[in-house]
């Protein structure tokens, strides 16, 4: 009982003066700053790890490191071409991915091999072609290589570097092997600091896979660093036009299922082909969905009955049989009926409208914009994260001389309030806090389930004004305080409540004074 | 075989076996007529349950709905199916579900009767509905065309959805079906998970065809036609896949558009259901239907045969009355409790009864205790979540096995105390008063047949016979019951130790320790729950064989012992007759005799035999 006193005493922050709080940015930036003073240490006194520290350290510069992962043709490379909005990685109707290939920004093209047995590859040759970046070999085995790194110049992959994962469950159990060997978390270095999960329906494999990535040390399964994508959410209702509706409620439906809530933050229905297409669109693609639009409706019809319909010759239908053959490749059907529906309707009226407008259906920017509130703004946390896995992998390997930092990791991982924002976040997602939905809902979404922004943690619009803000904050801060003293409310529940208090304070010190 | 030989086929049978049933009238044997009524009854209502299996949302139900052309399984993007739906012929429309009341300890199945409009709420998926119930199935009957030949189509929930146990519930359905037709969409190929299970299915039935579904939306739906061709291959996996695109169907329907119809690659699905499928389960039932004609005219034919004999030569007749009483009394034997054939059936039955169990014992013990090392191994609130599909499915598959195990020991009990019936009713001195073991005759048709008569490795005679117990509302027998039963999923205690877990690790050790015994007494009581359930339907099951058996080999004891005091009675009269009158009736007798003659050539011809 002593020892769980102490262990408050120590937590003890809602006692600090507010004025030492510091808001979300600075208790990042200090979260940062004491794990990169902890590498070092780690690495002065076990220089045999250098290289790797060094590398851990450097990861706090680079753009933070997300991975697809998913099992064969969910949709991962096609996705990653959406997300960088060029078609580099290569898609096919067969299993195509290979090889875990790295795609990060930089100021020149290239491409690197890491093999297995060592001796990296500095330049390998690759051609660009319409469809995708052809990388070549030289003759290597798939097997042998460890992992590609794909150098290319984006805007887009300035915040994200991108990892395209083999899909698990190949055919090929080699393949898929090598996905989960790269996902893995029990590997010494997490080369992924989050992982977006693509799945077509919740699998019962999908879920174990899953499962399998948040099983390490450092914050327990933890939803926070993985998001679930119900990918080719186009063909959930087969082509249908209300198909992206129906996938978006399949995808709430699946973020309350309380077994994926412990495993992800959100799930978010993309259609990846109409999204990749969407950012690729060209002119000519356009030219010819304009023509067609103009063949009236029930003319039409029986050509998009089937995609073999659409294919063959008729007076009806313009362009040559290549021609469409190529469209349908790019849209999908439900992209071409979709397309046409929207000109047809002079919703848009040319190929920069035709893209926006499909980019906007796909969910593609939904999904940046949830990435980068539950990712990238949270980016040094995930990090830090790794960072400490990293460390404290090194500290079981080295026993007993290592224990001291073995503390010190412990340290920040129960002490750091983002740290301790996500642990709590994980135990509200997995259900062991017991207390009223609603409240745990207002929890969960104060310590950052939506984003760590103070508009996502209170609830309110992007835009709500400084007052609404500060009226926001001070009647959460008196429920949580309530919530926390109520002689009803479990132990692990107060506690939840004391964090979410410090969340709020968080919150306030980064909201300007209210003007009136 | 062609539908046009068939159908002749056919008629002739009927027609035999009409007349057939009319000469047992005529000859005051109604016992021998009813044989011929329930033959001909299985030659006009062929039963040939078609199990359509695969992945979940996959388009089973669709499938389905556009084979019939009408929506009668339920289908939506998000919720999938959850119990198994038969479809089957029936004059009007009519549905029903087995249901069973929760919370009693051995519950009975109750049949309900649905409107169309509630059959959603009882097959799908997250249905609070009827709380109180656990629906086990669903059978409609409508009258379409398609299913009045006898085709009965079974719609099963998908299996690698989240609802553990419906694996087991399809796997139930496989264990009766006749044939299976395995979906998969055309989005991508098969998958490592699709051909393990198209394997296990195939252990259960052989008889398996691929759908390759929702080809009008994939265009690269030839790659994946030829890439899972390629898989199947490689696995030695030897069927047909045949495309098809629902969207087609319906629209060729609406628009009664034969050539959109032969597009959408339905016609060659349905000729497969109907020719190989139905076609097959209508020829096996019309070998049996032969078999039992063949059976029926052999007795009529030798009860005039000693008639003549007995007219025709007074001086053999008084020996030939010695071995009619001695007939007389092996038939009444055969009928008594003491007969070997019933003893052996008893004790059987009881050795099988014991064997199985001992069997599933062993198997159970073997789960547990891998389940045992599993969950002590890890921590319960990481592992559950992926070692309850496993147990569900090891369970099962140990299910299916012992299942499996227990139709094996019934049929060889079943052919064994058939040779004893038919030794014993075999006299050396008159031959031509065999009794027949009700199987007997099967058997040598079928060993001669090329027709895949023993197509279930799980021996046909046996499994006919359990089968046959089964009408009306499908039964999942063993291994559908089990689907009833879940996991109940332990309250993982403690698994909020997020505070500071290196400073607590003794409480973190304890509660890890909580959780995992926490676990296995679920995963015990689970193991309990099914071995009571299968122990219970293995004993209902070996009884339904044990009373049949008893009843159908007693029916033929009986006849034998009619036929056996017909021919002494007639042979008694015999002796007494004067020379004119035995000589007019021998006249009468001969006539008799050549019309019994050409039925059994009939049957013999119609069973496939040479004459002889």
């Amino acid at each position: 009982m002593s020892e769980e006193s102490a262990f408050e005493g120590q937590l003890g922050a809602s006692e600090t003066p507010l004025s030492e709080i510091g808001d979300t940015k600075d208790d990042h930036a200090l979260l940062v700053d004491r794990t990169r003073r902890l590498v070092e240490e780690t690495r002065r006194r076990f220089p045999a790890y250098d290289e790797e520290l060094q590398a851990v350290l450097a990861r706090f510069d680079e753009p933070l490191r997300v991975a697809i992962a998913g099992k064969v043709k969910a949709g991962k490379s096609t996705l990653l071409n959406a997300l960088v909005g060029e078609r580099i990685a290569p898609t096919d109707t067969g299993e195509c991915t290979k090889i875990v290939t790295w795609y990060q920004d930089s100021h020149t093209y290239g491409v690197r091999a890491h093999m297995r047995e060592g001796g990296d590859v500095p330049t390998l040759p690759f051609r660009r072609e319409e469809r995708s970046v052809t990388i070549d070999l030289g003759g290597r085995s798939p097997d042998d290589i460890s992992r590609l790194e794909v150098d290319w110049p984006s805007s887009s992959l300035r915040e994200l570097t991108l990892i395209d994962t083999p899909g698990i469950d190949s055919v090929n159990a080699e393949v898929g092997a090598r996905s989960i060997e790269f996902l893995d978390a029990t590997e010494r270095s997490t080369p992924a600091d989050a992982v977006l999960y693509l799945m077509k329906h919740m699998h019962a494999s999908d879920f174990h896979l899953l499962e399998a990535f948040h099983d390490d040390e450092v914050s327990q399964p933890n939803p926070i660093n993985a998001l679930a994508v119900l990918s080719r959410a186009d063909e959930i209702g087969v082509g249908r036009l209300d198909s992206m509706a129906s996938a978006r409620r399949i995808a709430q439906r699946y973020e309350t299922d309380p077994r994926l809530r412990r495993l992800v933050t959100a799930v978010v229905p993309v259609a990846g082909l109409l999204g990749e297409t969407a950012r690729t669109l060209t002119q000519n693609e356009y030219t010819l969905l304009s023509e067609l639009a103009t063949v009236p409706h029930k003319d039409l019809e029986p050509h998009l009955l089937s995609a073999d319909r659409f294919l063959e010759a008729s007076p009806e239908t313009p362009g040559t049989s290549l021609d469409r053959e190529q469209l349908l490749g790019r849209f999908g059907v439900f992209g071409i009926r979709i397309a046409l529906v929207l000109i047809r309707r002079g919703v848009v009226n040319s190929s920069r409208e035709l893209a926006d407008e499909l980019l906007k259906r796909s969910g593609v920017i939904e999904l940046r914009e949830t990435l980068s509130k539950l990712f990238v703004e949270r980016s040094g946390v995930l990090k830090a994260r790794s960072a400490l896995l990293a460390i404290e992998k090194i500290c079981t390997t080295e026993g007993e001389s290592a224990d001291d930092l073995m503390v010190q990791v412990e340290q920040i991982t129960a002490g750091a309030h983002p740290f301790r924002e996500l642990a709590t976040l994980a135990a509200l997602r997995s259900g062991t806090i017991s207390g009223r939905p609603a409240d745990l809902q207002l929890l969960e979404r104060t310590v950052g389930a939506k984003g760590t922004g103070p508009a996502q943690r209170l609830g309110l619009d992007d835009d709500a004004d400084v007052s609404a803000q500060r009226t926001a904050v001070f009647t959460q801060i008196e429920g949580a305080r309530r919530l926390a003293e109520s002689p009803f409310t479990e132990h692990d529940l107060a506690k939840a409540c004391t964090v979410a208090t410090r969340s709020l304070e968080g919150v306030l010190n980064s909201t300007p004074d209210d003007p009136s | 075989m062609s539908q046009v030989v068939d159908d002749i086929q056919n008629d002739e049978m009927m027609a035999t076996l009409e007349l057939a049933g009319q000469a047992c009238t005529a000859y005051e044997r109604p016992d021998l007529g009813k044989r011929m009524e329930r033959a001909l009854e299985s030659v006009t209502t062929t039963d040939a349950r078609v199990v359509v299996v695969g992945e979940f949302k996959q388009g089973k139900s669709t499938l389905i709905n556009s084979l019939l052309n009408v929506n009668v399984c339920p289908v939506d993007d998000d919720i999938a199916t959850a119990v198994p739906t038969a479809i089957r012929f029936g004059e009007r429309f009519h549905a029903e579900a087995v249901v069973l009341p929760r919370g009693e300890e051995a519950p009975e199945p109750v049949s309900w009767s649905l409107t169309a409009a509630q059959i959603p709420m009882m097959v799908t998926e997250g249905n609070d509905a009827y709380p109180e119930v656990e629906v086990k199935g669903v059978e409609v009957s409508m009258p379409k065309a398609l299913l009045k030949s006898g085709l009965m189509l079974v719609d099963t929930p998908g299996v690698g959805g989240l609802g553990s146990a419906h694996a087991t519930a399809t796997l139930g359905a496989l264990s009766i079906a006749d044939a299976v037709v395995f979906v998969t969409d055309a989005s991508q190929e098969l998958t490592n998970a699709e051909l393990e299970f198209l394997e296990q299915a195939r252990q259960l039935c052989p008889n398996v065809v691929s759908v390759l579904t929702k080809i009008d939306f994939y265009p690269a739906w030839r790659r994946v036609l030829e890439l899972d061709q390629s898989h199947l291959q490689r696995r030695g996996i030897d069927t047909e896949i045949i495309p098809v695109s629902a969207v087609l169907r319906r629209f060729a329907a609406k628009h009664n558009d034969r050539t959109v119809n032969e597009e959408s690659g339905f016609p060659r699905l349905l000729s497969f259901l109907r020719d190989d499928i139905v076609g097959n389960a209508a020829e096996r039932a019309r070998l049996r239907a032969a078999s039992e004609l063949l059976d029926v005219s052999s007795t009529l034919h030798s009860h005039f045969e000693t008639k003549l004999e007995a007219l025709t030569d007074p001086e053999a007749a008084e020996a030939m009355l010695q071995d009619l009483r001695d007939a007389k009394e092996r038939a009444e034997l055969l009928r008594s409790g003491l007969s070997k054939w019933q003893i052996r059936l008893n004790d059987g039955m009881t050795d099988i009864m014991g064997n199985v169990d001992f069997d599933f014992r062993g198997r159970m013990r073997r789960v547990v205790a891998e389940a045992d090392e599993t969950l002590s191994e890890g921590d319960p609130a990481d592992t559950w979540a992926e070692f309850e599909p496993w147990l569900v499915n090891k369970v099962s598959q140990e299910v299916i096995a012992n299942y499996r195990y227990l139709t094996e020991l019934a049929s060889e009990l079943a052919s064994d105390v058939g040779d004893l019936f038919a030794d014993a009713g075999t006299g050396a001195v008159s031959p031509f008063l065999d009794v027949s073991s009700p199987e007997m005759l099967l058997d040598q048709v079928e060993m001669r047949d090329d027709i895949d008569l023993e197509k279930k490795s799980l021996g046909s005679r046996g499994f006919t016979m359990m089968r046959g117990g089964q009408s009306g509302v499908i039964m999942f027998s063993m291994v559908g019951s089990m689907a009833g039963l879940t996991v109940i999923a332990p309250v993982l205690i403690g698994v909020g130790l997020i505070f500071g877990r290196k400073g607590l690790k003794d409480e973190a050790e304890r509660q890890r320790s909580m959780r995992q015994s926490q676990a296995k007494n679920a995963m015990r009581k689970y193991c309990d729950d099914v071995s009571f359930q299968v122990n219970k339907d293995s004993r209902d099951t070996l009884k339904r064989v044990q009373r049949t058996m008893r009843d159908q080999f007693g029916e033929r004891a009986e006849e034998a012992r009619k036929t056996s005091s017909a021919s002494l009675i007639e042979a008694e009269r015999a002796a007494k007759l004067g020379a004119a009158e035995r000589q007019a009736e021998a006249k009468n007798a001969k006539a008799e005799l050549a019309r019994v003659a050409a039925l059994r050539a009939k049957a013999q011809e119609l069973a496939g035999l040479p004459s002889v």
